[in-house]
């Protein structure tokens, strides 16, 4: 598929998404000059900071330079993802600093999720081996560079750390190599641990 | 009275139901902390308790006896022996934390109890060394809060909140470790990579200077050093592919005065094979060397960070610090050489930042066991037994290395503190184990000395880990670790005080803890070192013979270096208590300060 039809098939997608809605909220309306990156992510971000789709994550409350820093690896080509691509090819660092900025200033979505029974202990089990609560912080809540997990969509979650896992994912390399480490029924239940976390 | 008072005293009027509400908190803390020494502190911490307003407060200075708000070189100077104040992060330039008032001691201190506990508003990491001038008190937070507290009450004077940039870096907690004192200013270095120069009367800036770019992985939780008219600090960033340095800034205004860069341009060094200890650490040469050729000179991505105080030796003017692991950790692959001055000892003048001379603990690092806990300048017997002036580090090997002044060079090295195991295995991909795992033996947590005693301080971890290793090229100031350091979790891990005669280098005495150790330690003249641990116990054991004299149960992790101060003819020891981020120890949010029954 082409460049063009993508971005008109994002378009028609975020228009159907933004019909069903009501009108944005006075503080959530974008700055002009990144309002229509804006509502072309919102076709499958979501309008509400819902996602659309289970693959794709949450990015309304996460961290701004975060979601930069993923703009310009996707757009560099160190991070794959050929739907993001198209989207970010022509944008300028200024403009993705926008954006990022404007999602991270968004309240983060409540999505409900709970987790099984056991994976708490799986997660802290994990956690602790892989000393992830250093970069994550406790709460798993990130920082600048890390990104937030807690109350992350399950399923994007764990497509993520598989995909780290099976270097699928190679922008931030060590996670391949500490990842590579852990087992594919760990991962689901850490996953499910970190998108229950929704309380905050 | 001492020697300053607070502005509006009336102003601090008690707010009768916050004032319950927090007297119920304190009851119920203390209650649940205090082993068994309550009793007279409580009812006096009730009303010590500081009531928290957002009125800004002002530090008043000017007294009979002139500004004693004003810190002088001279002051600065000889703080080893100022039983009033804490000037300096590591007590004083020898970076001894030997504080030389001797109230508190061996036979009292079992009456130490809390005189006030502050709450700061950020329940996160603290790894602060509050800073005391005057009875004023001075500490940050994770995230870089700045609070001045009255010493003698724990009421807030002012309160900081530094403007944090939307670029940050850390591999290990948003930690800060405090500030710097110098004239009429507070100066901290922020995790946005600035140092900013407070007002130590009111917390208003001064100034604000960018020290490096913080997308690049730049970033400061170290306490600057004040000396001279200028400010000194060193940068973090050994896990992202910086190059790190230890620049001077001038202390009015802020201007960059020297910078010397911690990975030389020549960085490949001598092939040395094995560490100061004399181990091989199977290096593979000729691979080194071809890669060398190939890709050339690895220092500008090299890491090399210094994230803890430099001591300063006034007598030759110049200062001793200790620089980080090379960048990757683990893959050595991408770095060919000795990766110089990575992993060593550095001394360079202080008013040019020339080199002067430097000792290379490991080179070609691929564990990241780097240099890190603050050097320590005293006198020790040389391999003749002629005292001579010397250098101590507390290596995240298990050892104490002894180094001759003059030129760096090692007199001697410790019986190792902690099990060593498979040194030096080289990391595998699947992951290789060895012992220390990679946060030590001795972290970054300061060391103290009693040099009556000739005896030197260190708190370790035990904590085994594997070490594995995957190649990837530098991705753009992101955590560069060419691969990955993993806790083994069902091995036990513990960890120790330990006192080191540094003039034999044999162990004189050794404590167990519960948990790996992370945070520092103090040994005051009254014959006592303190230190906490993740479990929230704060200890003083007698520093002759490690006898366990008095503890308190802090509520969350007390893994900040302990310091002490004198007000009012009354000692304090002060530490808090905000648990820790790389160990992931129960986070808290307390600056704690201890006095003796009255």
């Amino acid at each position: 598929m082409t460049r063009q039809v993508y971005l008109s098939a994002l378009a028609l997608v975020c228009m159907l998404a933004l019909s069903g809605t009501g009108s944005a909220r006075a503080e959530s309306v974008p700055p002009p000059e990144i309002a229509e990156q804006v509502e072309l992510c919102s076709g499958c971000h979501g309008t509400d900071g819902v996602p659309v789709t289970e693959a794709t994550p949450i990015i309304w409350g996460q961290e701004e330079y975060y979601i930069y820093v993923q703009m310009r690896d996707i757009k560099a080509g160190r991070r794959a993802n050929e739907i993001m691509y198209s989207v970010v090819a022509d944008l300028s660092k200024a403009e993705m600093r926008a954006l990022g900025k404007y999602f991270a200033q968004r309240p983060w979505p409540s999505t409900s999720f709970k987790a099984q029974e056991g994976d708490d202990a799986i997660a802290h089990r994990m956690a602790s081996a892989g000393q992830c609560a250093q970069c994550h912080l406790s709460a798993f809540d990130g920082d600048s560079r890390v990104p937030r997990a807690a109350g992350q969509l399950a399923s994007y979650l764990e497509k993520t750390m598989l995909d780290f896992k099976h270097k699928r994912r190679m922008n931030a390399p060590d996670k391949a190599s500490l990842l590579e480490t852990f087992d594919d029924q760990d991962i689901a239940a850490m996953a499910r641990y970190l998108a229950s976390l929704q309380a905050h | 009275m001492f020697n300053h008072s607070i502005n509006n005293n009336a102003r601090y009027g008690l707010d009768t139901v916050r004032c319950t509400k927090m007297g119920e908190a304190l009851m119920t803390a203390l209650r649940n902390g205090v082993q068994g020494i309550c009793g007279v502190a409580m009812g006096a911490a009730l009303f010590l308790f500081p009531a928290v307003h957002a009125n800004a407060q002002e530090v008043i200075g000017g007294t009979l006896y002139g500004d004693m708000g004003l810190v002088s070189q001279d002051m600065l100077s000889r703080a080893a022996s100022d039983g009033n104040n804490f000037l300096h992060t590591n007590g004083n330039y020898n970076q001894t934390r030997y504080y030389p008032s001797r109230q508190i001691d061996t036979g009292n201190v079992g009456e130490l109890r809390p005189a006030w506990i502050f709450q700061t508003e950020v329940v996160e990491t603290m790894e602060t060394t509050p800073i005391v001038v005057n009875g004023v008190m001075y500490a940050t937070t994770a995230f870089n809060h700045v609070y001045a507290l009255n010493a003698a009450t724990g009421e807030q004077i002012w309160h900081y909140k530094h403007n944090m940039g939307p670029v940050t870096t850390y591999c290990c907690g948003p930690n800060n470790r405090g500030v710097a004192i110098y004239d009429d200013r507070v100066y901290m270095g922020t995790l946005d990579a600035r140092l900013v120069a407070l007002d130590a009367k009111t917390g208003k800036v001064i100034w604000d200077k960018e020290i490096a770019d913080p997308e690049l992985g730049y970033s400061e939780t170290m306490a600057p050093t004040a000396v001279n008219g200028k400010i000194l600090i060193g940068t973090n960033g050994g896990e992202y592919g910086v190059r790190g340095f230890v620049k001077a800034f001038d202390a009015k205004n802020g201007d960059l005065l020297w910078t010397f860069h911690t990975t030389a341009e020549n960085s490949v060094g001598v092939w040395a094979t094995r560490d100061a200890t004399g181990r091989d650490m199977l290096r593979d040469v000729a691979a080194e060397k071809a890669a060398l050729k190939k890709m050339g000179d690895p220092y500008k991505t090299l890491g090399g960070g210094v994230w803890q105080n430099p001591a300063v030796d006034l007598a030759s003017n110049r200062i001793f610090f200790v620089a980080g692991n090379p960048s990757p950790d683990l893959d050595g692959s991408l770095r060919p050489g000795d990766n110089l001055y990575t992993n060593s000892l550095v001394a360079v003048d202080l008013d040019t930042g020339k080199y002067a001379c430097h000792f290379q603990y490991i080179a070609h690092d691929v564990w990241d066991l780097d240099a890190v806990s603050p050097p320590i300048l005293v006198d020790v017997a040389d391999a003749s037994g002629k005292m001579v002036p010397g250098v101590l580090h507390g290596g995240k090997t298990g050892h104490v290395y002894v180094h001759d002044r003059k030129d760096c060079s090692l007199i001697r090295y410790s019986e190792a503190m902690v099990p060593q195991e498979n040194m030096w295995v080289l990391p595998t991909k699947d992951g290789a184990r060895m012992l220390p795992g990679a946060n030590g033996g001795v972290e970054w947590s300061p060391m103290a000395v009693d040099a009556d005693l000739g005896l030197t301080y260190a708190i370790n971890l035990h904590q085994p880990m594997t070490y594995h290793v995957e190649s990837s090229p530098y991705p753009e100031g992101k955590l560069w670790l060419g691969g990955a350091f993993k806790v083994i979790p069902n091995e036990a891990q513990w960890g120790n005080v330990t006192a080191v005669d540094y003039n034999t280098g044999k162990i004189r005495w050794q404590v167990k803890t519960q948990q790996p150790m992370i945070g520092g330690i103090l040994a005051t003249a009254g014959g006592l070192v303190f230190t906490g641990e993740g479990n929230g116990q704060f200890k003083a054991y007698d520093s002759e013979t490690g006898s366990l004299l008095w503890k308190f149960q802090a509520g969350a992790g007390v893994n900040a270096p302990p310091a002490s101060y004198t007000v009012d003819g009354k000692q304090y020891i002060v530490v808090a208590a905000g648990g820790n981020t790389q160990l992931n120890y129960k986070r808290g949010n307390n600056i704690i300060a201890f006095t003796l029954a009255d």
